[in-house]
């Protein structure tokens, strides 16, 4: 439904106000569209991308359990565990921002070490626990990537609910109002100037009796 | 101030806010694939105060699809022009370099045209999927 704006005065400069009101608001309705659009395809992507992710770690995790389980049965759980112990070490990861169109979205990125040994003895263990401990750096790998992908689809979809609500205030309230009002605007002077005609034409025949 | 009528003010200061909202993270200034190669952690200062990273990854796709003299001429992020109400996007393209990669991004020949490659939308789906971090949206408005 489409809202008159109260004009206080129905004058030319008025009516030149609104339509460049009009002119501003169409902009900004396409510039919005635009932005609209691009964060539709970006979070469309970022899903695709999540899906993908999500699949693979849990491939990866199914594979990694499977090597940690023969592992296990190679080496028994008490050796295993004190070679584990011994392999513990801290994990960084590399946190910053992107800005995909005015939105602030995390970036994370697994910092490798250089180190090419993983803490365990090499003489003590076999090939069976490198195999685990391959898997399971590329599941960590993985599970960074989701954070990313997860906490940016959310925020990209916080913000398209946002902009949309913007477009369909201008597209539905701000726009037609404008609209409507230039509209009564125009009428009103067409409706003067009839006035005006007819007035002239009256002082012409009342001159003219005289 | 108009006539009772602060439609016409607001509707500008949220234009313009919007565009600066839009254009925040564009960064102070571009580093040259070489240099971020050698950083600890690849980045640059955006203008709004804010870090935009660099993947690792990302660096080390670039680098692998151009040569080392090359390296030292692209200047990342890439920046990709949003123009309102246009169908296709445009990569602004200073050099040789940006658009060799787009090229072999998209494994397809591009034309420049006034320093800019035109992208359509499933192109420039493809090149952000796969230079997330290494490229950036400009939006402009001619106000």
């Amino acid at each position: 439904m489409s809202q008159l704006i109260k004009v206080t005065r129905p004058t030319k400069i008025e009516l030149i106000k609104l339509r460049r009101r009009l002119t501003l608001a169409s902009r900004i309705q396409k510039l919005i569209k635009d932005r609209v659009s691009i964060l539709v395809m970006e979070f469309l992507q970022i899903a695709g991308q999540t899906v993908e992710v999500k699949k693979g770690l849990l491939d990866d995790f199914s594979a990694m359990y499977k090597a940690l389980s023969l592992a296990a049965g190679y080496h028994g759980y008490i050796a295993l565990e004190k070679e584990l112990t011994a392999s513990e070490g801290g994990l960084e990861v590399v946190a910053g921002l992107r800005n995909i169109g005015g939105v602030k979205i995390p970036a994370f990125e697994l910092k490798k070490d250089k180190q090419t040994l993983r803490g365990y003895s090499l003489i003590d263990t076999s090939s069976w626990l490198d195999r685990t401990a391959e898997l399971s750096e590329k599941c960590l790998e993985a599970v960074v990537e989701l954070a990313e992908l997860q906490r940016g689809m959310a925020q990209l979809g916080m913000e398209i609910n946002r902009t949309k609500r913007i477009v369909n205030a201008l597209e539905h309230l701000i726009i037609p109002g404008l609209q409507a009002t230039i509209k009564y605007l125009n009428m009103k002077f067409e409706e003067r100037d009839r006035e005006e005609k007819s007035r002239l034409k009256r002082v012409k025949v009342l001159l003219e009796r005289k | 101030m108009d006539s009772g009528l602060p439609y016409e003010s607001i509707l500008q200061k949220y234009l313009t806010g919007e565009l600066r909202v839009l254009n925040a993270h564009l960064p102070g200034s571009q580093k040259l694939l070489s240099d971020l190669w050698d950083e600890e952690y690849p980045h640059v200062l955006c203008n709004d105060g804010s870090i935009h990273l660099f993947k690792r990854k990302e660096l080390k796709y670039l680098a692998g699809l151009i040569d080392a003299d090359e390296q030292k001429m692209l200047s990342l992020p890439i920046l990709i022009e949003v123009s309102a109400g246009r169908t296709e996007m445009a990569v602004l393209c200073p050099g040789e370099v940006e658009k060799k990669v787009i090229q072999k991004v998209l494994d397809m020949p591009l034309d420049v045209r006034e320093g800019r490659i035109a992208l359509y939308r499933p192109q420039l789906a493809l090149v952000r999927r796969l230079l997330r971090t290494t490229t950036q949206y400009v939006f402009s408005a001619q106000l």
